[in-house]
Order: C-alpha cells, then sequence, then structure tokens
C-alpha cells in the first residue's frame, strides 16, 4: 500500500533525497574510450533513452556508477541496477552536415542502452 | 536580475503560457483534492515544499558556490572532482541534486544544459526551473540547434569554441560553473556572488559584467 506523502520527515526527504544511484556491485561492459551506438529500440513503455540519439555512434566518456534502470523499474519490473556512462555524440553524428564540427552532446546512458561499435565514431 | 530574459523568452515561446492554463490547473487541483481525499498527500506538505523552494532554496545558492570556486582554487578542484559533496560543503543537497557534476567553461569550451525528457534540473543550488527550461521549444531546440538558441538568449559563441550540449536525462544533474569575468580581480567572494545570473549557472548566459 503506498504511504501518505507527509509533512513529517519532509525536511528530511529535502535534505537528503532520493537517489537512484545503488550500493550493487555489477559489472561494467564499457570503459572510457570505448566507441559504442545506442540501441535503436522503440517502447510504448517508459524509458530515457531519447529518440535523438537511438541508433547514434558515441563514445564513452565516463562510467557513472550503478542506477537502478527506468525503463523496468518502471513497469515495476525489478529494478535491473546497471552502470551508466556518460556518453559523448558529435552534433554531426546526431544532426548531420551543417552543423559546427566542434560540437558536441553528452548524454547519460544505462549499460541497455548501448552496444559495442567496432568503427571509431 | 534574470527578469529582462524571462520576458524575452515568454515572448519567443509561446508553450511558456502552458502551464498556466486554466484546464490544466484545474487538473492539477483534481489530482491533489483527489490525492489528498484518498489520504495520499498532507496539504501541509505542500504547503512547506512550495515555501522552501519559493523562498529558501534558488539560484543564490549556485551563486554563492560559483564564487567560491572563482575565488578557492582548492573548492574548485574539489567541485570539478567530485560536485556533490563540494556542493554539500555549503549545506547544499538533496532532492534532484544527488548526483552533482559541475561543468567548467572554458576559452575553448562553453557548456549548456538541457533536460530534454522533461525538466529535470540542479534544485539545491538552482531552485525550480524557469518556464522556459521546462517548455518544449526549448527542450527540443537546444540539443538540434544550441548556437542558435543562444543567439536568442543574447550570447554570441564563437565558431572557433565547442558548444557542449549536456542531456540530463538520467540521475545526473549538471551546473555550469561560468568564467569568471575580466575585471574583478579585487573583488570579495560576496561581491563577485552577486554577478553570477542563474541563466550563467544552466549555460544560456554569462555573469554580469561589472
Amino acid at each position: 500500500m503506498p504511504t501518505m506523502f507527509s509533512v513529517k520527515g519532509l525536511d528530511e526527504l529535502v535534505r537528503t533525497g532520493g537517489s537512484c544511484r545503488v550500493a550493487v556491485e555489477v559489472p561494467s561492459g564499457f570503459k572510457p574510450g570505448d566507441n559504442v551506438r545506442a540501441v535503436n529500440i522503440n517502447p510504448i513503455t517508459h524509458t530515457r533513452l531519447p529518440q535523438y540519439v537511438r541508433g547514434k555512434r558515441g563514445v564513452v566518456v565516463e562510467d557513472r556508477g550503478v542506477f537502478v534502470f527506468p525503463d523496468t523499474n518502471s513497469q515495476l519490473k525489478g529494478e535491473k541496477p546497471q552502470h551508466v556512462y556518460s556518453v559523448v555524440f558529435t552534433a554531426a553524428e546526431l544532426w548531420g552536415p551543417g552543423v559546427n564540427p566542434r560540437d558536441t552532446l553528452y548524454i547519460d546512458l544505462w549499460e541497455d542502452y548501448i552496444v559495442p561499435e567496432e568503427q571509431a565514431s | 536580475m534574470t527578469k529582462d530574459h524571462d520576458d524575452h523568452h515568454d515572448h519567443d515561446h509561446d508553450h511558456d503560457h502552458e502551464h498556466r492554463r486554466p484546464d490544466v490547473a484545474l487538473r492539477v487541483k483534481a489530482i491533489e483534492s483527489l490525492l489528498v481525499e484518498k489520504n495520499l498527500l498532507d496539504p501541509e506538505a505542500v504547503d512547506k515544499l512550495i515555501d522552501l523552494y519559493e523562498h529558501k532554496i534558488g539560484p543564490r545558492n549556485g551563486a554563492r558556490v560559483v564564487a567560491r570556486a572563482w575565488t578557492d582554487p582548492d573548492y574548485k578542484a574539489r567541485l570539478l572532482k567530485d560536485g556533490t559533496a563540494a556542493i554539500a560543503e555549503f549545506g547544499y543537497s538533496g532532492i534532484q541534486g544527488e548526483d552533482m557534476v559541475v561543468l567548467e567553461n572554458t576559452p575553448g569550451v562553453h557548456n549548456m544544459v538541457v533536460c530534454t525528457l522533461c525538466s529535470c534540473y540542479p534544485w539545491p543550488t538552482l531552485g525550480l526551473p524557469p518556464n522556459w527550461y521546462k517548455a518544449a521549444p526549448y527542450r527540443s531546440r537546444a540539443v538540434i540547434d544550441p548556437r542558435g538558441v543562444l543567439e536568442e538568449f543574447g550570447i554570441t559563441i564563437s565558431s572557433e569554441i565547442e558548444v557542449r550540449v549536456w542531456d540530463s536525462n538520467a540521475e545526473l544533474r549538471y551546473l555550469v560553473l561560468p568564467m569568471r569575468p575580466a575585471g574583478t580581480e579585487g573583488m570579495s567572494e560576496d561581491e563577485l556572488a552577486e554577478l553570477v545570473t542563474r541563466d550563467s549557472m544552466i549555460g544560456v548566459g554569462f555573469p554580469v559584467q561589472p
């Protein structure tokens, strides 16, 4: 049963928040410098993988640690904790010609959102 | 401080007023009433949250963090290494700031933050997001045309400088550390904090040039 969102404990909640980071040991499939491709999935349920990076090639910049996986957790199908990576995409890879070749987009992607990509992007 | 920008963007982005539409307000009111009736929500908790984020937690917090980083190299190093811990030194922590990453603007890189999926924003340091940050035009255009969006905010980034857009789609929250304005060498930390605008910490503006 859901409990009431009450004024009691609110200060503590505001101070500490409610991180989806979890202290679980999960192997990481990627490391900084790895070439990756965002998977092309189009679920009708909740996902935090935006459409504009699906199928695009990027490079892992940093391992952010282990977090609850929103795609399954939002459907009460389990937390499926996994690594989240900061991944950089060039603006040209995302949007094609006509962009400044220096410009980049950084986004945090869960392990299930990326696959290895052999070709350098 | 940021009134001019807000006015400017209310003008440019029709959808800014989306959340104030009477039918939306009515729906929110109805949902709130239902939650209270079902004993899932204490109205006192809602009032308290609104009070906290309207009066106590806002971008002056972030400004103090930035001013400290400008004046204390050791603090800056800690801030860039572990944003969450360094920001917590001021007592700023909690909801929507559980995992903070600070992005340093440099002569070669200009950082800019967006949440394309909703409105994720670092509450402990910046308070609640401005309307334009939550509106579809900013969320969609910041990624595909960041330089065009920045122009509309009144700032031009040289084509020699990398524009680095950060989508806070996941659990990390981002705060931009703008570059310290020139000619501020003699200023105190408190004086410097006055120059730090909310927009400069989102990456859609610069600090005030004294």
